[in-house]
C-alpha cells in the first residue's frame, strides 16, 4: 500500500460521538453480519444519514469519535456503509484499537481542511490531508499499524502468523 | 514506574518499558460476554481457528440477554452457548450475574495480572490493581488463540483526592462530578493511579463503582489503593512529586451528590439543582451499582416505605451472589414490600435489549454509567443517572430528591 487514497468524499459529525450512536445495541444482539448493520448506522442521532453513505466517504467529527461500549459493530458497520477513514480530534481507545485491527483508518486531526460535501485526499505514510482548503497534518499511524491493515487487518495478521 | 509499566514489563520480553511504546504482552485471563460471542463466533469461522490458548483461562458469561425478549436474539445465544461448549470454555450461565461483578467475587481480577474482557467496563478489575482492559471482538479472538495482545504502554496520571465529601455522597457522585468538573481531556488513553485517604476508607463494593467508570473517563485502566475489605497483595500507590504535572488533584471536602442529566454522564450537577425533576421510572442495577452495599442501601430508603404510585420501579441484583445474600438479608422482601420488581442477575435494562425498554417520553432515573441517547432502547425516553441512595429516595418521593431530602 502507498498509503495515499484520493477523492474521499467528507461527512461532518458534530459532537462527542458514542458508540451507541453508531450503531444502537439491540442490533448487536440480534443480527451477524455488518452489512445488515450499514442501514442503521447514526440511526438515533441522525436518522437518515446512513442512507446518504457512500462507498469512499469519510468522516470527520470535531469532538471525541467512538467512545463508550467495546462494540466492534461500530466499526464493522461503518466499514460496510463505506466509510473508510474517521478523523477527529481524540477517539475512545477501544474504537480506535477495533478501527486499525480491521482497517479503519483512524486519524487523530484537530481540523480538517475541508467542508461538508467537500473531496479530500489522505497520505498516510506522510501524516497529511490536502482539501479544498488546504493541507492538514497529522502524527502518522506508527508501521506496525500500518503493517497490520496491509496484511488485512488483525485476524489476516494471525492467520498468517500461525 | 507506574503500576501499569511494571504490569506490562512483567508481562513482556522487555526489561523496561516506556509510555508511547507498542509491545505484545501475554495475557493471564479472558472474558466474553453474549453481546459480542456470535462476533466472535463468526470470527473463529470464518478464519477457521479452531483451538484456544488454555480453556480454563477463558470465560464466557451470559449476562447481557438473560430473559432474551425474541427468537433471534435466543437464536445468537444458543450459537454462542455451543461455541462456548465446543471449546471447552468456562461457561457462566443466565442467571449468574454481570461478567464484571462476578469477576471481582470469583478471583478472576488477581492484583498484578492481566485480564482482557470484550467490554468497555472490564476495566472493574482495577479496583483489584489488575490490569483489565475492554476490547472489540478481533482483538479477544486474537487473545483466546494465542494468549497474547498488542497494546501501547499509556501514560500515567495521578489523581489525589483531598478531603471527605458529604454525608449522602457515594463513589458514583465522585464519578458524575469529576466527569464534569475535568472531562475526558486529562485522562484519554491514560493510566489512573488513584490516591488519598478518603479511598482507603472504601470497601470494594464501593471502589469497583470507580474503577468501572474509568471507561467513561476516556482512560485505558485505573488503579485504587489498598483499602478496607481488599487483599493484602495490593500495591501502596507512590505519588510523584509535588508540582509533577502528572498529579491532578481534586477536592471533594463536603462534596454533595450529583447527578447526569440526559444524555451524557459529563452532563452532570449537583443534586440540589436537580430537585424536583419528574422522574417516572427508576432502575437500579448495572456494573456500576448493583452489589451488596448498593442494595443495601436502597433497602435502608425503602424499609417502611412505598415506591410512589407514578413510579416503575426495576432492582436487578448484579450477580446470584448478590441478590442469595440480598435475600439472606432480607433486602428483597423489603424491596418487594416496598413496590419494586426485582429481576434475576444480569446487565438488566442498561443496554436497551430487555426489560424494560421504557416509553416515549419516559424520564428514567438509573444508577448505571451511561446515559447516550437511546440507551435503554428508546432514543426518546430521558436517561438521567444517579447513586443508588438517591435513585431509592426518588422512586419513593416520584422526582428527584435534594440533599436534605435523604434521610
Amino acid at each position: 500500500m502507498n498509503g495515499i487514497k484520493q477523492n474521499l468524499r467528507v461527512r461532518k459529525i458534530t459532537g462527542t460521538i458514542s458508540t451507541d450512536d453508531i450503531i444502537p445495541g439491540r442490533y448487536k444482539h440480534a443480527l451477524i453480519h455488518p452489512a445488515d448493520m450499514a442501514g442503521h448506522v447514526f440511526e438515533n442521532l441522525l436518522p437518515g444519514f446512513a442512507q446518504t453513505l457512500r462507498t469512499g466517504d469519510v468522516l470527520s467529527c470535531d469532538s471525541t469519535f467512538g467512545i463508550g461500549s467495546s462494540r466492534e459493530q461500530a466499526v464493522s458497520s461503518l466499514l460496510a456503509a463505506g466509510i473508510v477513514a474517521v478523523f477527529a480530534p481524540s477517539f475512545g481507545r477501544i474504537f480506535f484499537r477495533n478501527s486499525w485491527n480491521l482497517g479503519l483508518l483512524a486519524i487523530e486531526i484537530d481540523h480538517l481542511p475541508a467542508l461538508e460535501g467537500d473531496t479530500v485526499c489522505l497520505d498516510l505514510n506522510k501524516g497529511l490531508v490536502i482539501g479544498p482548503s488546504g493541507v492538514g497534518c497529522f502524527i502518522p499511524p506508527p508501521t506496525e499499524m500500518i503493517s497490520m491493515v496491509e496484511q488485512g487487518g488483525l485476524l489476516a495478521q494471525l492467520r498468517q502468523s500461525i | 514506574m507506574s503500576l501499569a509499566e511494571q504490569i506490562i514489563t512483567a508481562h513482556s520480553n522487555h526489561e523496561q518499558v516506556k509510555p508511547g511504546e507498542l509491545l505484545t504482552v501475554s495475557i493471564d485471563r479472558v472474558y466474553l460476554q453474549d453481546g459480542n460471542s456470535p462476533t466472535i463466533r463468526r470470527l473463529f469461522a470464518e478464519n477457521s481457528f479452531t483451538k484456544v490458548f488454555d480453556p480454563s483461562r477463558i470465560g464466557v458469561f451470559f449476562d447481557h440477554s438473560v430473559l432474551s425478549p425474541d427468537a433471534k436474539m435466543t437464536d445468537r445465544l444458543r450459537e454462542a452457548e455451543t461455541f462456548a461448549t465446543n471449546l471447552g470454555l468456562s461457561i457462566f450461565k443466565a442467571g449468574m450475574g454481570i461478567s464484571h461483578v462476578v469477576a471481582l467475587e470469583e478471583g478472576w481480577f488477581e492484583p498484578g495480572t492481566i485480564v482482557v474482557g470484550s467490554d468497555s467496563h472490564t476495566c472493574t478489575g482495577g479496583a483489584l490493581q489488575c490490569l483489565a482492559l475492554g476490547m472489540g471482538a478481533s482483538d479477544i479472538t486474537t487473545a483466546m488463540v494465542t494468549g497474547k495482545t498488542w497494546l501501547r504502554v499509556p501514560e500515567t496520571v495521578w489523581l489525589e483526592i483531598l478531603g471527605i465529601p458529604g454525608q449522602h455522597t457515594r463513589t458514583k457522585d465522585v464519578m458524575l462530578y469529576l466527569l464534569a468538573k475535568l472531562g475526558q481531556r486529562p485522562f484519554l488513553y491514560k493510566s489512573i493511579e488513584w490516591i488519598g485517604k478518603w479511598l482507603n476508607t472504601l470497601t470494594l463494593d464501593a471502589v469497583a463503582t470507580i474503577a468501572n467508570m474509568t471507561v467513561e473517563l476516556g482512560a485505558k485502566c485505573s488503579f485504587l489503593p489498598p483499602g478496607q475489605e481488599r487483599p493484602d497483595t495490593l500495591t501502596p500507590i507512590q505519588q510523584p512529586d509535588d508540582g509533577d504535572p502528572r498529579r491532578i488533584v481534586l477536592d471533594i471536602e463536603g462534596l454533595p451528590p450529583f447527578v447526569a442529566k440526559p444524555h451524557s454522564p459529563s452532563n452532570s450537577f449537583p443534586l440540589d439543582e436537580c430537585r424536583g425533576e419528574p422522574i417516572n421510572y427508576v432502575f437500579i442495577g448495572s456494573c456500576t451499582n448493583s452489589r451488596l452495599e448498593d442494595l443495601a442501601e436502597v433497602a435502608r430508603v425503602f424499609s417502611q416505605e412505598k415506591v410512589h404510585p407514578s413510579i416503575h420501579c426495576l432492582v436487578t441484583p448484579g450477580s446470584q451472589s448478590v441478590y442469595l445474600e440480598a435475600l439472606h438479608q432480607g433486602y428483597v422482601e423489603t424491596l418487594m414490600r416496598a413496590g419494586a420488581i426485582v429481576t434475576p442477575p444480569g446487565c438488566g435494562a442498561c443496554l436497551g435489549t430487555q426489560g424494560t425498554i421504557p416509553a416515549s417520553g419516559d424520564r428514567v432515573l438509573s444508577t448505571m454509567n451511561r446515559n447516550f441517547l437511546g440507551r435503554m432502547g428508546n432514543p426518546k425516553a430521558e436517561i438521567w443517572l444517579a447513586s443508588p441512595l438517591v435513585a431509592a429516595h426518588t422512586a419513593i418521593r416520584g422526582s428527584i430528591p435534594g440533599t436534605g431530602d435523604l434521610i
